[in-house]
Order: structure tokens, then C-alpha cells, then sequence
């Protein structure tokens, strides 16, 4: 129980340190000035304006929150090491695992919330314009959270052993577009052998596979990617296991 | 008497080598080596060295921030890593540094929470401190709008906020004017007749002179002189004349 | 280290597991990359769309080049430039209009583009929709049109659409207008019809002498749709229905 208060105390203070950072604000805003800007895509599209400003407008909503997500996610613990606020923290009663639970947790928060904010800027353009809900957008925009829960995950693992930020970042950054672009590329297996097959096939099956939750690029037409319980049980695998694996890294971190 | 309290902090035959990340291998710095010091219950102690002697790497490995490489350090008879034994110190860092977008209260809440409190109880005690610290005119400013003088107050508010028997000060008047030194140093001594314990370092030793009961005397990670009040007090050129002459 | 151990390994396990599973047992609902063929050098661009997941914004993309596109002059129009241009009533050479006073449409990347649409995301049925009816009923070449929503049934077997609009183009070579205004009107009943259809349909209401029935689709037409090419023809449609006092509306 204690635990969890600890991690609660320092997942609300990651909250408030992410909202309260004026990047935040900034991506927020530039995300929906980006948003109402579709509006000029939409016109073009004549009759499928509402298609065109809701998938350019989620499309926008998830890159500018990946944008983010990976900035905070590769700072979050290294800008505390960095500014000596890790001492404040770790002098205190605090377990190493409840502390990297709060931060992660704080990370969560702060881009549903970011999230939020903007699909409401979002769903405000379409309501302008006219159009209803489209189907499965709420769907569309859990989902892509889900796929930023997976992301931040691994970014926190990551930022525990490489030597910057910004290789954090890039790192990060290449595991997103592989993770979408491998489960697209089976075909390339298939056509390759030996040695460059095994490595592939090593790629696509270590990578997270973020098809599985682009219900954004999906839509209402085509067949979900899997199952909502295995859709569970690998999201939830994917947040456990980089939190494991960071957790052997910092259990023993000197500060 | 000093002599006749109980330990509450040992160091027992302590090494720490630093490894830095090197071209081909890392390199290794060593910090402190065969470490011996003990802490008894109620006294104010200092911590007096050169740069680089190991006064910042003694008080890290007393909060858990460092783990030794030898020997065995042990706070209130637990490991510095054990919990229990954090939830009895304060620390204040060199320099510390807060987020700058809460104000003093908000980071106060904040580190009041993580040392158990919670509630009613936390926020009184929070209001207690800024009190104490003479924060309360600052309370509700950003700490970005801190000046030096007043993130040092707020860095012992911190330390103090839950109510801790041993106090861990890493230069707790670096930087600061000489009323607020003239401050905090009666702070200081407040806590420590509130029956707490005060281990702290300082380039300072005029500082050291005014305030503490024993000075302990580090070079190059090494123990090597430990004075008491009444030494350098019967002595010509006082605690500086010994410490001179410890480091030569 | 070892309890630290033994609480990672079975769950790294079960990732491990899981991560395979998924990649070979999950059907993708969309075409594999190799099928989405090479268009006006989209190759850079395609790869980026796959990358970032945005195969549906990617074929919208495409959807707004098609239909401005298929808002240029057609070759023939560009090719006879020294000579008279005729705008079919419009004010605007070329473009797609009602069947009696349209050409034949040379342009020549509108079913490149329509497969490629379609290939990147094959649930965008109005895309789908709108590039057959204007290939089969606008730019006459039916074929073309079959072929297209014939790949298109490969990944949406079960939409009706395509199969309706695969009916109305084989009774419209079998020259049978009335088949074909029948077959086509569940589809102008859909909310979200593309609007080339419901002018096909009107049209042939009106060549089949249904007056009434034609001047309510155009009014649909401008209720619903944008264009302002259609909502053109359909206001100078219903002017034409109005003169001739033949029905009630």
C-alpha cells in the first residue's frame, strides 16, 4: 500500500511537472492551430472533407503527442540525475521500484491529457463544419495512447543506459517507425534467405508491433488487428517488461 | 558529553572508487579509502576538506545515494538503502535545485509525501516549516523566482519538513549572504536543541568554529584528523591552524 | 539479482512469445506493401506513410490528387488548344459532366492512381466508387472500371457497393439504362454516396422520363455534395425539369 501511495505521489508531481512546462502548452497549441489547418485539406477533398479532416487531424494529434512523448520520456529521469532533484527523492523513503512506476505513470497521464485536450480542439473543427462523431473515434484516440504507453515504456528504458537524450530520442524514434513499418514488411521475409531472413524475422518479432493498435489507420470498414483480450495482454506486456528490465538497470544506479 | 552517546551513524573500513567512463576501459577514481567515523546521537559535526577529499561522497553514502565498494556504512543500525533508516534523515544536497514551476509549498507537499506524510497532517507541517525558514512571504512563488539565499531555505525545508532526528547538510551556506548564513546557522542550532542530530560540510571553517561540536578532517578520502571544540578552542589560530596543518 | 531475475525472465518469456505470435498469426487488413505499385514516384512517400502508419491519410492524399486531377482540361481538350473549346454548358472544358455532351476522357493516370488509392487503404469505398463510375460512365471505359472493382473485392469481399456498381456497369455495356438506374438506386440512397453516381442516376431517370424521380436526386445533389461542378449541372438541371412543367416538385 505504501508502495502505491509513494508511486501515486510521485506520479501525480510527473503529471503536474509535464502540464505545468510550457512545451506542453506550446504542443498543445501548435497541434490545434496544425488541426484547424486541415481544414484547408478538407475543402479540397469536396465530399470527403469529413474523412479528410478526421484522419489528417488524428494523424497530426498522434505525431505532435509522439513528438512530445518521446522528449519527455527520454528527459524524465535523466533531467532529475542531471539537476541533483534525484537526491531530494532518493534520500527519502522511497522505493527505486515505486519511483520509476510513478514517473511512468505520470508520463501516461500527461499525454491522455494531451491527448484529450486535443481531440477536443479536433472534434470542435468537425462540429464547426457540421460533421458528427465518426465511428470508432474514441477508439481511435485510446489507441493511439496505447501505442504511446508502449513507446514511453521503452524510451524510459532506454534513457537508463544511452548516453543522451537525444540518441534516447533517436532510438525511440526508429523502434516507432519499425515497429509500424515490419508487420507491412512480411512480405520482405519471405522473399529474403539466410542470414538477412533470421535477422528479420528477429527485428519483426522483437519489435513492438504497432499495427496492432493503429485502429486509427484501420477504421470502421476493415477487420480489427486482434482480439481486445490479446490486445490486453500484449499492451500489458509491453509496459511490464521495459519496467522490469529498467528496473534491474536502476535498482543498483548510483546517483 | 559527545563521548558518551550512542552511535547513530558508522563508517566501518569504507572504500569508494569511482569508475568513469574511459577511451578503451573506465578509469577509476578513488574517493575515499579504509574509511572509520562515527556520528553520535545529538552532536553537530563537521566535515572539513580540500575539493575533491570526499565530504559529498561521505554524505551520499550515508543517504544511500552511493553504495561502498568496501566496508560498511551503517545509519540508525540499518543500511543506508534500508527504508527505515531514510525515514529518520534529512538531507540537503549542495546546491539544490527544485522544479521550477511549483511554488515552495507544492514542493514541500510533494517531498512531505514521499517522506509518509500525508494529509491535514502534511500541509500543517508544511505551513510549519516556511514558518520556520522565513519562506512564508515566498510560499506561493514559483521556485524559478527563487532567489540563491531563499533555494537554500527552501533546500532545508525540504530536509526538515518531516521531521527527521539526523540532519545531513552538504555546504548548507554555500553562496549565501551573511544575514542568511547568520540565519540559517541559528536554524541549525535550533533543530540541534530540538534534540537533532547535525552533520554538516563546509568550506567554511569559521563557520564550522561557531556552530559544530567536532569537526572531522578529510585528505584525499582519507580520515585524517577528527577535532574537538574544546582542541581547537585551546588552540593558537583555532580550528584553521589545525586543519592547515592536517592537510600538509 | 537472481529474485530480480527470476521476476523478469517469465514475463520477458511471455513478450517473447507474444511478439512472434502476433506477427504470423494476425491476418493485416490491409494489401502487403509489395502490392502497392509505384505512382508519380510515390515510392519515398508510400514508404513514409507505411512507416508512420498512416495508410488511410496517405490514400486521402491521393483521393484529393484524383479528383483534382480529374478537374484539369482532359489531354484531348490540352491537345486541340488551337481550336474551339467546348465547355459542354458548364464553363469548365473537359471535366467530368452528364454523359450526352461528354468526350472521351484521356487521362491517362486516373486508374494508376485510382488502384493505388485503393491499394493503400482498399476500405476507402468512395474512393473506390467514384474512380469506377467516372471511369466506366464518364470516361467510357468500362473495362477499366471492372478491373478496378474487381481488386478491390479482393480485400472487402462483403461490400455491396462494388458489387452493385460492377452490376449497373455490366447492364450499362449491355445498354440497358433502366438495369442500370435500378441497380444504382440502393446505392444513392447511402448518406454518403459519391455524388458522380447520384448524377448518373439522375441522368438516366431523366433520359428513362422518371422527371420526378430525377429532379429529387438532384436535389439531393445539391443538399449534399460540395463540388461545384455538380451543384452547377444540378441547379441548371432542375431549371431545365422546372420549364418543362411536366410533373409536380
Amino acid at each position: 500500500m505504501k508502495y502505491l501511495n509513494t508511486a501515486w505521489s510521485i506520479a501525480l508531481h510527473s503529471l503536474r511537472e509535464n502540464y505545468k512546462n510550457r512545451f506542453f502548452g506550446l504542443f498543445v497549441v501548435f497541434a490545434g492551430v496544425l488541426i484547424y489547418a486541415s481544414l484547408l485539406a478538407g475543402v479540397m477533398a469536396v465530399d470527403e472533407e469529413a474523412r479528410v479532416i478526421t484522419d489528417l487531424g488524428l494523424a497530426l494529434m498522434e505525431l505532435i503527442t509522439l513528438v512530445y512523448a518521446l522528449l519527455a520520456a527520454a528527459a524524465a529521469i535523466t533531467n532529475e540525475i542531471r539537476t541533483k532533484t534525484i537526491y531530494l527523492v532518493f534520500s527519502r523513503p522511497v522505493p527505486r521500484p515505486a519511483y520509476l512506476a510513478g514517473k511512468a505513470a505520470g508520463l501516461y497521464a500527461a499525454f491522455a491529457l494531451m491527448l484529450g485536450v486535443m481531440a477536443l480542439i479536433h472534434l470542435s473543427l468537425l462540429y464547426f463544419r457540421g460533421f458528427v462523431l465518426p465511428p470508432l473515434y474514441l477508439t481511435a484516440v485510446i489507441f493511439i495512447w496505447c501505442k504511446l504507453l508502449i513507446i514511453t515504456s521503452v524510451a524510459l528504458f532506454v534513457s537508463l543506459f544511452a548516453t543522451s537524450t537525444v540518441s534516447t530520442v533517436a532510438i525511440t524514434g526508429i523502434l516507432w517507425t519499425l515497429g509500424h513499418f515490419t508487420s507491412e514488411a512480411k512480405f520482405l521475409i519471405t522473399k529474403s534467405s539466410g542470414a538477412a531472413a533470421l535477422v528479420l524475422k528477429a527485428v519483426a518479432y522483437v519489435i513492438p508491433n504497432f499495427q496492432l493498435f493503429n485502429a486509427r489507420d484501420i477504421g470502421a470498414a476493415a477487420p480489427p488487428a486482434a482480439p481486445p483480450g490479446f490486445l490486453a495482454g500484449y499492451l500489458l506486456l509491453w509496459l511490464v517488461v521495459p519496467y522490469l528490465f529498467s528496473l534491474l538497470l536502476f535498482r543498483k544506479k548510483e546517483f | 558529553m559527545v563521548g558518551s552517546r550512542e552511535n547513530i551513524v558508522s563508517f566501518s573500513g569504507v572504500t569508494k572508487v569511482y569508475r568513469r567512463p574511459g577511451l578503451f576501459r573506465k578509469v577509476l577514481v578513488p574517493a575515499l579509502g579504509g574509511l572509520n567515523l562515527e556520528l553520535k546521537r545529538g552532536e553537530i559535526a563537521g566535515l572539513l576538506g580540500l575539493n575533491g577529499a570526499g565530504k559529498t561522497t561521505i554524505m551520499k553514502l550515508m543517504t544511500g545515494l552511493l553504495f561502498p565498494d568496501a566496508g560498511t556504512v551503517s545509519v540508525f543500525g540499518l543500511p543506508p538503502s534500508d527504508v527505515a533508516s531514510k525515514k529518520r534523515i534529512g538531507f540537503l544536497p549542495e546546491l539544490p535545485y527544485f522544479y521550477p514551476y511549483s511554488t515552495a509549498a507544492e514542493a514541500l507537499m510533494y517531498y512531505a509525501g514521499l517522506s509518509g506524510l500525508k494529509g491535514p497532517a502534511a500541509r500543517a507541517r508544511v505551513d510549519a516549516v516556511i514558518e520556520k525558514v522565513g519562506l512564508k512571504p515566498h510560499a506561493s512563488k514559483n521556485a524559478a523566482e527563487f532567489s540563491k539565499g531563499m533555494m537554500q531555505r527552501l533546500g532545508v525545508a525540504q530536509a526538515i519538513v518531516h521531521d527527521p532526528e539526523l540532519l545531513i547538510l552538504d555546504e548548507p551556506v554555500s553562496g549565501l549572504d551573511p544575514l542568511a548564513i547568520h540565519e540559517i546557522r541559528e536554524l541549525i542550532s535550533q533543530l540541534n536543541g530540538e534534540g537533532k542530530t547535525v552533520f554538516l560540510s563546509s568550506h567554511s571553517i569559521s563557520e564550522l568554529e561557531k556552530i559544530t561540536d567536532r569537526v572531522f578532517i578529510l585528505v584525499q578520502g582519507r580520515l585524517a584528523n577528527t577535532v574537538a571544540r574544546a582542541e581547537w578552542e585551546n588552540t593558537q589560530g583555532g580550528l584553521e591552524e589545525i586543519f592547515v596543518r592536517t592537510v600538509k | 539479482m537472481k529474485r530480480a531475475l527470476y521476476l523478469v525472465l517469465p514475463f520477458a518469456a511471455a513478450l517473447a512469445l507474444a511478439g512472434p505470435w502476433a506477427f504470423l498469426t494476425y491476418a493485416r487488413p490491409f494489401p502487403p506493401a509489395d502490392k502497392i505499385g509505384t505512382v508519380r514516384q510515390s515510392a519515398v512517400e508510400d514508404a513514409v506513410a507505411l512507416a508512420l502508419g498512416v495508410r488511410r491519410l496517405a490514400a486521402d492524399l491521393w483521393f484529393i490528387r484524383l479528383i483534382q486531377y480529374y478537374g484539369t482540361p482532359e489531354l484531348d481538350e490540352r491537345d486541340n488548344s488551337g481550336g474551339e473549346k467546348d465547355d459542354h454548358g458548364h464553363g469548365q472544358p473537359g471535366h467530368h459532366c452528364e454523359m450526352e455532351n461528354f468526350g472521351e476522357g484521356k487521362y491517362p493516370d486516373f486508374l494508376p492512381v485510382a488502384r493505388h488509392i485503393l491499394a493503400l487503404d482498399p476500405y476507402f469505398t468512395n474512393a473506390g466508387l467514384y474512380a469506377a463510375g467516372s471511369l466506366a460512365f464518364n470516361m467510357s471505359r468500362p473495362e477499366e472500371a471492372i478491373s478496378l472493382l474487381n481488386g478491390a473485392l479482393i480485400y472487402s469481399p462483403k461490400e455491396w457497393k462494388y458489387v452493385t456498381l460492377l452490376a449497373a456497369i455490366g447492364y450499362s455495356k449491355a445498354k440497358d439504362p433502366a438495369k442500370v438506374s435500378e441497380l444504382i438506386t440502393p446505392l444513392i440512397m447511402e448518406p454518403d454516396c459519391p455524388v458522380m453516381i447520384r448524377q448518373l442516376a439522375a441522368f438516366l431517370n431523366k433520359r428513362l422520363g422518371n422527371y420526378s424521380t430525377a429532379y429529387k436526386i438532384y436535389k439531393t445533389i445539391l443538399e449534399t455534395t460540395k463540388d461545384r461542378f455538380y451543384i452547377d449541372n444540378a441547379r441548371k438541371e432542375m431549371e431545365k425539369l422546372e420549364k418543362m412543367k411536366v410533373f409536380e416538385y
